[in-house]
């Protein structure tokens, strides 16, 4: 039987774009002052992994390009809209030596330092004023 | 010009959005511990893709086998979110075979 290896290829492609993604925009917002330059830079990569795999006639490089562009493209928006979200809701924490998120824990009362999910599954919800005495417990 | 890669990176974002869906109901009702079913799945999947001949059936197995394998790491971090009431909490979960060992496990986390 002849193995077909593009499946791999988009695997590896997928789990690195998704690792990428995860890892990166995560690290990424929490250190840079102004987020438009990460987040254009982001946008302008992925415009140009997608012209690259629309110029390749091979299938595998068009499918790896393919499929990280889009990644890229996505990156640009968590990096720009949906992490800064994060941060004002409080479900990601603020980085206090970062100008832009300081300005986020003056003017958003969710915002917070504490990584609320550095912590493992114990089987039960938190009470109001379990996540109050969280809040509270200096970092 | 060729719109093969172009639309296997829209497939794949597809895919990669059903894995959000998947991870925070499959973790409400039948809860984190699952992981090392879904990762040997994920792994079957990506296996299964180099004996596929058929090009498009082999990119989306591989696309798929790569979420199943990032999402089985992702379950535990949404169980912490549920407890935290960032989504519904289920109480009683369906828990898979060999749960108690599967609880001394560490989970990979990336």
């Amino acid at each position: 039987m002849e193995i077909n290896w593009i499946g791999l290829a988009s695997a590896g492609a997928t789990f690195f774009g998704v690792w990428l993604g995860h890892v990166s925009v995560r690290k990424i917002e929490r250190e840079v002052t102004r987020i438009w330059i990460p987040a254009t830079l982001a946008l302008l990569s992925g415009i140009g992994l997608e012209l690259a795999s629309f110029w390749t006639d091979s299938l595998i490089p068009s499918t790896i390009c393919g499929i990280l562009g889009v990644t890229l493209l996505w990156d640009a928006l968590e990096l720009a809209v949906r992490q800064p979200k994060r941060i004002k809701e409080g479900y990601a924490p603020a980085n206090p030596k970062n100008p832009r998120h300081t300005q986020i824990l003056s003017t958003h009362p969710k915002a917070t330092t504490i990584n609320w999910l550095d912590r493992d599954p114990r089987g039960m919800p938190y009470s109001k004023d379990e996540l109050i005495s969280i809040k509270k417990r200096p970092a | 010009m060729n719109w093969f890669g172009i639309s296997v990176g829209f497939a794949t974002l597809f895919i990669i959005g059903l894995g959000f869906i998947w991870v925070i109901r499959g973790e409400r009702y039948f809860g984190y511990l699952w992981w090392p079913y879904v990762m040997g799945l994920g792994v079957l999947c990506v296996v299964s893709s180099l004996f596929i001949s058929y090009i498009w059936g082999s990119v989306l197995m591989g696309a798929i086998g790569a979420s199943l394998l990032w999402g089985s790491t992702e379950l535990k971090e949404q169980a912490v979110r549920g407890e935290l009431g960032w989504y519904p909490f289920h109480e009683k979960k369906i828990l898979p075979p060999f749960a108690e060992i599967i609880k001394k496990w560490k989970v990979p986390s990336l």
